[in-house]
């Protein structure tokens, strides 16, 4: 039985430490990411940034899509459990859009880079984008229609109050460059573009 | 925390899970009426209108994004990544 209990035993730490790795070469491919672009970094950048082999990613993830896709979803992930936190059941249309922003801001240069490059991603990855955003109409959506039935915003078609607000966010992430060539689009203008918004909804 | 198996949003408090039942593994959402979990079909069905609905897609579009994303759950992994 001891012997047993020890085989598991090293089974067990066998697994975290294969999690742990996993875990390190999303976080690394991640800030790559970020840095460099989705479509321009190649798995053996990853590789050398993450200090281990070339095969090693390979034995994490089948294809270098698989690992592009285990980033989108990691971030997916986060932001969607961030939105989830800030912006509970009953949250008004103003704290939906403060935690978006929020969630935002703490991967800000990869979703930058995400939204950029969206068009010339694989398919899946692709869609894996549309579902970030389908957490964030959930929330978004829900409050506004509680404030359209109150008569506290405009009464008008969900998607164009979703798409009028992910649309004025994307425009200034694309154009980061132009708009904070040293810093945080969203730190800079997040709370102006959330006022602006919220005016242009305002019965 | 708790993530539903059919479309993967954190349940946190009871009134998130399907009838209030912290021991299910799906949410409010994707339950019936009477607490049962949607099928595949109703499912695929509901997540496109919804997306097309709130982000305004094509509805093949809209279709395909929620057919991938309902892909990656583990309610309909098996039968979606086969077919």
């Amino acid at each position: 039985m001891k012997i047993k209990g020890s085989g598991e035993k090293v089974k067990s730490q066998r697994q975290q430490q294969k999690e742990r790795t996993r875990q390190r070469l999303i976080d690394t491919a991640l800030s790559l990411y970020a840095r460099e672009g989705l479509l321009a970094t190649r798995t053996a950048d990853v590789a050398r940034e993450a200090g281990v082999s070339h095969g090693t990613i390979f034995a994490h993830f089948a294809t270098q899509e698989a690992l592009l896709n285990a980033v989108i979803e990691t971030f997916g992930t986060t932001t969607a459990g961030r939105l989830h936190e800030l912006a509970s059941q009953g949250s008004s249309l103003r704290e939906v859009l403060q935690a978006h922003l929020a969630g935002l801001r703490e991967g800000e240069s990869f979703y930058s880079r995400l939204v950029r490059e969206s068009r010339m991603l694989p398919n899946e990855s692709r869609q894996m984008l549309v579902a970030i955003q389908s957490v964030v109409s959930h929330h978004l959506c829900a409050a506004a229609e509680r404030e359209m039935k109150e008569g506290m915003i405009r009464p008008q078609p969900l998607h164009l109050l979703f798409n009028t607000w992910i649309g004025l966010l994307h425009y200034y992430l694309a154009n980061d460059d132009l708009f904070a060539p040293e810093g945080s689009v969203l730190e800079r203008y997040g709370e102006e573009l959330l006022e602006h918004y919220l005016s242009l909804l305002a019965p | 925390m708790k993530k539903c198996i059919a479309c993967g949003m954190p349940m946190r408090e009871p009134s998130e899970f399907a009838l209030g039942d912290t021991s299910k593994d799906y949410c409010v959402h994707c339950a019936r009426p009477d607490g049962t979990m949607q099928s595949l079909e109703e499912k695929l069905k509901s997540m496109t209108a919804f997306i097309v609905r709130t982000q305004g897609l094509d509805g093949q579009a809209a279709e395909s994004a929620a057919r991938s994303q309902m892909a990656r759950l583990p309610a309909w992994q098996g039968q979606l990544r086969e077919g």
